[in-house]
């Protein structure tokens, strides 16, 4: 008989509030999105503040008539008005003297695309809100059509794969990194598979957000997106991991680190063919995304140890 | 010489059949909580073998609808909203779950 | 007895210092500001005032004008005060923000400060931009003067607070003409505005955010609810008709300016021929009318006030048993060969009986609305009371 460990891991500690959603709501089955999504009042508590737009998030975000699928105070915006609206709110608490944390909860589609002006906007003015984006590599909402954070060879519905065509031809913007170039107080890159890292980065968000712009990027895989099992999506985050391939560190006030090293990096290929829109690269393409993946993973490194003099200075 | 028709006695009978209780839409979960039945979603459900069980909170932690019941030694899901997605199956380090067929 | 006036500060500025300084008066919580010819100043000032500490408020530089539509949306629905100003593309950029101000019934305040739309690229005053933006549920006002600017800014917090209108406002004023013309205005006191302002405060506090609590802005509006919240918004703004004219009559008693509510009605009691105008071309209109009037003439002008919702009574009941009536627009109607305020005054036939009505288009891109021009209209329409075949729409600059 295997001995039972009566205590839950560490994680759980970061709970500090029970689950403000409704038991069954639209997500997919398996979605990674809604897990990122649960976990954020959990860990910040429920007088968070939160907005969202169209995206995966939105049926169950906004509400439908007077009902709603979840207890949190809530603001519906349009996709180009998500970072500038919680801009607003955000100054109106400032103004009255509330101590309130804004969140801000969209996909890659609307952090990348078409609500990039006013999030970087609202980055530039160090506004004080968190700024959550689930990265599932598309707009997935309305059918897998391509967004600016699709990665390479990535087959969507309008990046197919056909005889002039193989997915999308141009390489994803790297949006947690031009985040952290804007004079912001908090950066970090989360997924589901490191889930204490997540919640570590959720709560450090909420305290860096009272003094500035907080971002995070969490990678959450579409299930139908990706063409994976139901059941894969955690093992497709937790191999993103292994092969750098989404490498999570954060940026503290200029200083860049690793949250988590990775000793040996696997061949991106290990994390390639677990996705099914993935299937049709070959040789020259996997060896493409592996220098892809490589290079930015160097650039990362170098900023880390350029930027760890800063960390050591301030601490003398 | 006629006068222009005057809207507010229009106004003032149709506003008899109105339901919805604000000027704009706001929705109030105290008022109404939604939930859908997902449960019917699944094809398979988790069964979890308590023996194998070691309480590591795994699948609590990565099931997306957080579904996992607390049960002091070990976890059940709540097969009210349980979609059947597997994660827990898939990440328990016991292999203590294992997707069973719906009938 | 005599009403003791109250006190103001007279400066000679300019239109968009005017809108500054009556924002200020209103002591709003949270300002957007974005620069665009003409209406930087407006936003200038409001940050020097700021900067001097005569204004407590958030100023939010944004990047844009849609974020500043969706900032003070967003900062109105969570219970504040608020501001932003704009002008043609501006106000077209903030299209989809300003649709979801009014959706949301958010009492937004905003100045609009009248240019040419993009398409032919101009940086000059013409009312397309107000146009442009008719059918998306904001309350829009059009001023005739600086000193106006100021009263119809106050007034407008009033009228879009109001528990039983709730509505976002557009104070609207011509570029060039109003913007950058310095006249001497009378400035209210603060404490006077706030005290007039406080009639607010003993309402029913409308909805807001409020953290903790399970309330969401911006629901999905699903069927039946969808189409309640429709009727309810349309049924505000014919609310709001009526409540402006009584605000603008309280206003008058309490700081003795009265412009006359939804339109003002000049010199029409006995005339044959109306004269509608807006904006600062009413000026003008208004000297030509009375050196005709010296000369026998009955001439009358209407003055449109309050463009949405559309002052459908007041114009009917003023409109009526005329000879002929004339429209001078400072736009065109797309799709209907004539003025845009024209097309929609047409629409009253059925109650002003079937009578010589006319457009006139003048005045765009900064082309002045002249003595002559005026004097061309009032002919014309003269001479079509008198049975003269005329040309339902006449392009006045375009003309001999």
């Amino acid at each position: 008989m295997v001995e039972k460990v009566k205590r839950l891991p560490r994680v759980f500690d970061y709970f500090v509030e029970k689950d403000q959603f409704a038991g069954g709501n639209t997500f997919c089955a398996g979605c990674p999105a809604e897990l990122t999504l649960r976990t954020i009042p959990k860990v910040m508590g429920k007088d968070i503040v939160m907005l969202s737009c169209p995206c995966c998030a939105a049926p169950v975000m906004h509400g439908q008539n007077l009902g709603a699928w979840h207890k949190l105070a809530y603001y519906a915006c349009v996709m180009t008005g998500v970072a500038s609206s919680a801009s607003g709110i955000s100054r109106y608490y400032r103004k009255i003297g509330r101590d309130v944390t804004v969140v801000c909860f969209t996909g890659d589609g609307d952090a990348s695309d078409v609500g990039f002006q006013p999030l970087s906007g609202a980055a530039e003015r160090n506004e004080h809100i968190v700024y959550i984006c689930y990265d599932n590599e598309g707009y997935m909402n309305t059918g897998n059509q391509r967004s600016s954070s699709t990665p390479i060879y990535a087959a969507t519905s309008t990046t197919p794969v056909g005889k002039n065509q193989k997915g999308k031809p141009t390489v994803a913007k790297y949006l947690p990194l031009i985040m952290a170039l804007h004079p912001v107080s908090y950066v970090a890159t989360a997924t589901l598979s490191h889930m204490e890292d997540y919640a570590k980065k959720l709560l450090k968000a909420k305290e860096k957000s009272k003094q500035g712009f907080a971002y995070i990027h969490v990678f959450a895989p579409c299930v139908i997106g990706f063409r994976i099992n139901s059941d894969a999506a955690i093992q497709v985050c937790r191999m993103a991991v292994r092969t750098n391939y989404f490498p999570l560190w954060e940026m503290e006030d200029g200083v860049f680190r690793f949250t988590q090293t990775v000793g040996d990096p696997r061949p991106v290929q290990e994390y390639l063919s677990l996705c099914g829109k993935f299937s049709h690269l070959k040789e020259p393409e996997i060896a493409e995304v592996q220098k892809m993946v490589d290079e930015r993973y160097s650039m990362l490194k170098a900023l880390v140890e350029a930027t760890a003099q800063k960390e050591t200075a301030s601490k003398t | 010489m006629r006068a222009g028709i005057s809207r507010g006695e229009n106004i003032k009978m149709a506003m008899k059949k109105l339901t919805y209780p604000y000027e704009s839409c706001w929705s109030n979960a105290d008022e109404l909580l939604l939930y859908l039945e997902t449960g019917t979603w699944r094809t398979s459900r988790p069964k979890v073998d308590k023996e194998k069980c070691n309480y590591c909170g795994l699948c609590a932690l990565y099931c997306p609808p957080q579904c996992m019941i607390d049960k002091g030694d070990h976890f059940e899901p709540n097969l009210e909203f349980c979609k059947g997605c597997g994660i827990c199956a898939r990440e328990c380090p016991r292999k203590a779950i294992t997707m069973v067929r719906e009938e | 007895m005599v009403k003791q006036m109250r006190k103001h500060e007279t400066r000679v500025i300019t239109g968009n210092a005017c809108a500054a300084y009556a924002v200020r008066l209103c002591r709003p919580d949270v300002v957007a500001l974005y620069p665009i010819t003409p209406q930087s100043e407006v936003v200038e000032q409001l940050t020097r005032f700021k900067a001097d500490g005569l204004l407590d408020a958030e100023m939010i530089e944004v990047e844009g004008e849609n974020s500043a539509m969706n900032a003070v949306t967003a900062a109105c629905v969570a219970g504040g005060r608020v501001f932003t100003a704009t002008a043609s593309y501006g106000l077209a950029f903030m299209y989809d923000a300003m649709m979801q101000t009014a959706g949301f019934r958010a009492p937004v305040v905003m100045v609009n400060v009248n240019r040419e739309i993009p398409g032919i690229h101009a940086v000059s005053a013409g009312q397309q931009d107000l146009i442009s933006v008719r059918d998306i549920g904001w309350l829009q006002i059009i001023v005739e003067d600086d000193q106006e600017i100021i009263d119809a800014i106050i007034q407008a917090y009033r009228l879009a607070e109001d528990y039983e209108i709730q509505l976002p406002v557009m104070i609207n004023y011509d570029g060039y003409y109003l913007s950058f013309s310095a006249e001497a205005v009378k400035i209210p006191m603060i404490e006077d505005v706030d005290e007039y302002l406080s009639i607010l405060k003993k309402q029913p506090q409308r909805l807001k955010l409020e953290p903790g609590k399970s309330m969401g802005a911006g629901s999905h509006g699903l069927l039946q609810t969808y189409t309640e919240l429709r009727y309810k918004h349309m049924a505000a703004m014919e609310r709001a008709k009526a409540k402006f004219d009584a605000i603008d009559k309280e206003y008058g008693d309490f700081f003795g300016r009265y412009y006359g509510g939804q339109i003002e009605e000049y010199r029409t009691d006995d005339a044959e021929i109306i004269l509608v105008t807006s904006g600062s071309a009413t000026g003008t209109a208004k000297t030509v009318v009375d050196a005709v009037r010296e000369n026998g003439q009955k001439v009358g002008l209407v003055k449109i006030r309050m463009y949405r919702p559309f002052p459908r009574e007041r114009l009917t009941k003023v409109l009526q048993d005329r000879k002929a009536i004339g429209v001078l627009d400072r736009s065109v109607g797309f799709g209907w060969n004539c003025g845009p305020m024209y097309q929609e005054i047409r629409a009253l036939t059925p109650e002003i009986g079937k009578v010589p009505l006319m457009s006139f288009i003048d005045g765009l891109a900064n082309m002045d609305i002249t003595i002559p021009n005026i004097e061309r209209m009032i002919r014309d329409i003269q001479a079509a009371a008198e049975g003269k075949p005329y040309q339902e729409t006449t392009w006045v600059s375009l003309e001999e």
